[in-house]
């Protein structure tokens, strides 16, 4: 029976739906127009914005964005000395230790300050200093001088450090543009608040795990045709595929083989995969015991088989014996790169004192899950396969913020006894990874000092010719390294991105960077 | 009177409960392995350096003495600061030690206070869900007892106590985001992206409130009010929603504010697949991460909301039924 009150109460409700817009409990997710690329990031980033405070890759994809570069390297596998010019108009050697730099006219930062010669000096002499944690080389800045003839014009003189000027051709497509108004500031000052760049978008702000990037309608090759970029980062590697099939996601980076087949079914998803500058390394602590004896390392790198890994990556791996990617300056496949060789490992045990592996310490060998594709599955690999030889070795595996932060070399030798990670730099200059690393006066993770190892490091870089300087890369420096092994590559990565089928233009660096300045939802 | 009395000694009751929580997180926090000093000042730090920010931070002091002083923080309203997120709430890794550039640390209650709404919304939607789940199977159940929708109650809510939420929570994400494109799914842009995690965690839920809802509805429809009410003429419409419901609300009230609760301090494997912003995914970071402060800061605000909505589900649960005395 209807009675006077249920029907007020049903007439109240047929009047009050109308009203309410549906929108606001189902709102389109997926709406096309005007929509900002959402990239997905496996790695956080560091809470500081000057890109000479850290090594952290995902901050630099997003200074990739934001920034501006002399020139740029695609390092494709057909050509990987190819360079094309950005913020440079031309990179001439007058003679061994003198490059003249010069500039294109009319480019001004986001914050509406004019480009010139005046930062690249900046630039240049900041980010060399010993102090800051990036370390960018060939050499401290004591060891340079930059001088501007005029606004657009720079000179780099190397005499005075005893290496050839040729070294800041390949730096020109890493080192990321900083304003000299910023750098004068210091590092409190804005260069720690946020990125001030060149490139074709600006940073508006870092809103909790999202970096909100909108266009810059005057950047210097024409505004981009998407309204910015969010770079999110997603610790979950489920949740980066989740969001890419249901087109939340536009880009997502560092896909697995099966997470790679799985989107592939999407006909919504493309794939693109790339052998990246990035080598996976498995770093020896060589600053303490047992590690510090290289007898021990090769040991070690003896009782590994790469082939195993390389079937365990998949796609995601590509097959390599040096030090550096195959797509880096000075690659050669090391003919005394050290292979599966059991008789040879305990040969060397025996040798080091420690036959079978017996008087050992417990080892601890570090890696991440979360980031790089399969590490723990190739840790509990290496793991088994050190122990079959007598390393007594226990896998400890890290959620990446944690494993970030027991990464590097310090005084006494860094956590645990073996650590893996890989390292990428969006240039072909060798010694991004090889001074970087292995050279006394950087050592980051491996904390190794080795006179004669600096001596060859050293030798190359001061190579005349850069012929002459390959030759000794690839005969010297690298087969010396193999011999000595601070570190044990393990495989080149491949990288594999997934991005919307309807987004198109994007071009991806071998170091996961992406230029979307001509980038568009079609 | 009976209020002022009522809330003067449940909220002293309450202070104690968080004291007490507060000291065991503080105790065990300071005990398990990890320093969190090596992960503020980054991995390349000296251990000298590590000791000496340690010691001007407190941190080698004995453990009475860094609750006590943690504590006067607290009494001022001052949760203090995470030991390595910036003031724009991201997480982050991955710098070194001897970079004094290092952004200001963001304040804790901030960080709550972000995202503790969101959280609250998220398992305000999911109560929701769940009695819209639970009340229909659940009424009929208890007003049938023994007969199909008395065992659909039980095999439903058997089934659904049974599906692992994270796993439910990708097949759902697959199904109606994925291949309906009904609904969005991860991160959070607007309200509609509270309406997945929430189905998921209704789901959740929802068994133990139909099992509430299935014995104390049956229980009332044997007493004796209730066949006197058909005596007296009324509907059975009325008896059910005017006078079982109304009686059955008691348990199931006492039953929402626990799971309300729980929701607060433990929704955090939804939030972390979901990418939700909320206090569970702060937290799970925060565990991570070894960010004392921040974690202490969220049991205790999570302790005290535990401890004010037990007052609050108290207090309406007198109101509705005048002989309960707390």
């Amino acid at each position: 029976m209807i009675s006077r009150r249920n029907f007020l109460t049903a007439a109240g409700v047929a009047a009050g739906a109308p009203i309410i817009n549906p929108r606001f409990f189902i709102d389109s997710a997926y709406a096309q127009s005007g929509k900002p690329i959402i990239f997905l990031s496996a790695e956080n980033i560091t809470g500081n914005w000057d890109p000479t405070a850290h090594t952290t890759l995902s901050q630099k994809n997003i200074e990739g964005y934001v920034m501006g570069f002399l020139t740029r390297f695609p390092m494709r596998a057909d050509d990987p000395d190819a360079m094309t010019y950005e913020l440079a108009e031309s990179l001439e050697l007058l003679d061994g230790s003198r490059l003249q730099i010069k500039l294109k006219p009319g480019i001004t930062f986001h914050d509406g300050e004019p480009f010139g010669a005046k930062d690249v000096k900046a630039t240049f002499e900041y980010g060399a200093q010993p102090d800051r944690p990036a370390q960018w080389y060939p050499g401290p800045t004591d060891s340079f001088e930059v001088t501007t003839p005029d606004d657009l014009t720079v000179i780099v003189d190397t005499s005075k450090g005893g290496y050839s000027a040729s070294l800041f051709i390949f730096l020109a497509g890493y080192l990321p543009m900083m304003s000299a108004k910023d750098i004068a500031g210091g590092p409190n000052g804005p260069l720690s608040q946020r990125l001030n760049g060149t490139g074709p978008f600006r940073f508006v702000e870092q809103r909790r795990n999202d970096t909100i990037l909108e266009a810059f309608p005057d950047y210097f090759m024409g505004a981009p045709k998407v309204s910015g970029v969010t770079f999110s980062f997603v610790g979950d590697a489920t949740t980066r595929v989740l969001s890419m099939l249901n087109g939340q996601a536009s880009i997502i980076e560092r896909l697995e083989p099966e997470q790679a087949e799985t989107v592939s079914q999407s006909p919504n998803i493309k794939l693109h995969s790339l052998v990246s500058v990035e080598n996976k390394y498995l770093w020896f602590r060589c600053s303490k015991p047992p590690f510090d004896n290289p007898l021990l390392r090769k040991a070690a790198c003896h009782a590994i088989d790469r082939e195993l890994i390389n079937e365990i990556l998949g796609e995601a791996g590509h097959p390599s014996s040096n030090f550096i990617s195959p797509i880096k300056f000075g690659y050669i496949s090391l003919e005394n790169y050290p292979e599966y060789d059991p008789d040879e490992c305990q040969r060397l045990l025996a040798e080091a004192g420690y036959p079978g592996g017996q008087g050992l310490p417990p080892l601890e060998y570090i890696t991440s899950v979360g980031f790089y594709p399969k590490t723990q599955e190739y840790g509990e690999i290496i793991t088994a396969m050190l122990q079959e030889q007598g390393f007594p070795v226990t896998l400890n595996v890290m959620e990446v913020a944690a494993w970030n932060e027991a990464l590097y070399d310090r005084p006494g030798g860094g956590p645990g006894h073996m650590i893996d990670c890989g390292w990428s730099t969006g240039s072909p200059e060798p010694d991004l990874v090889l001074r970087t690393h292995f050279h006394s006066s950087s050592k980051r993770i491996t904390g190794i000092v080795d006179p004669e190892i600096d001596a060859s490091l050293d030798r190359q870089r001061s190579a005349p010719t850069l012929d002459e300087r390959r030759r000794l890369l690839q005969e010297e420096t690298t087969p010396m390294l193999a011999d000595k092994v601070p570190a044990y590559s393990l495989f080149t990565s491949v990288m594999i991105h997934a991005i919307q089928a309807d987004l198109e233009g994007l071009f991806i660096y071998p170091d996961g960077s992406i230029d979307a300045s001509v980038a568009d939802f079609v | 009177m009976f209020i002022v009395g009522f809330l003067a000694r449940r909220l002293a009751q309450g202070a104690v409960i968080v004291f007490l929580v507060s000291f065991l997180i503080f105790t065990l926090l300071r005990v398990i392995p990890g320093d969190p000093v090596r992960l503020m000042a980054g991995g390349m730090a000296p251990d000298e350096l590590i000791e000496q920010i340690a010691a001007d931070m407190g941190l080698r002091d004995p453990i009475p003495v860094q609750f006590a002083r943690y504590m006067g923080g607290v009494m001022r309203g001052d949760l203090g600061q995470s030991f390595v997120r910036p003031a724009s709430g991201a997480a982050v890794g991955g710098a070194q030690f001897d970079d004094a550039t290092r952004a200001e640390r963001a304040r804790v209650l901030s960080l709550i206070a972000e995202t503790a709404p969101m959280t609250v919304q998220l398992a305000l939607l999911s109560m929701v869900f769940a009695l819209l789940i639970a009340t229909p199977i659940g009424v009929a159940g208890g007003l049938y007892p023994g007969r199909w929708p008395d065992k659909l109650a039980l095999y439903l809510g058997s089934l659904f106590v049974s599906l692992p939420n994270f796993w439910l929570g990708i097949v759902l994400v697959l199904l109606l985001s994925v291949n309906l494109r009904l609904l969005p799914a991860i991160g959070y842009q607007g309200f509609a992206w509270t309406i997945l995690p929430a189905i998921v965690l209704a789901i959740e839920i929802a068994p133990f409130l139909i099992r509430t809802l299935t014995v104390s509805v049956a229980q009332i429809m044997r007493e004796n009010f209730i066949a006197a009410a058909t005596v007296r003429g009324l509907g059975r419409g009325r008896i059910v929603v005017a006078h079982a419901l109304k009686n059955a609300a008691v348990p199931l009230l006492n039953l929402l504010g626990v799971q309300f609760s729980m929701l607060l301090g433990g929704v955090l494997v939804i939030e972390f697949i979901f990418d939700y912003p909320g206090l569970g995914l702060l937290t799970i970071n925060a565990v991570l991460q070894r960010d004392f402060p921040l974690i202490q800061g969220i049991a205790i605000v999570t302790s005290a909301a535990f401890v004010l909505i037990n007052i609050a589900v108290d207090l309406a649960a007198t109101a509705i039924d005048p002989r309960l005395d707390y």
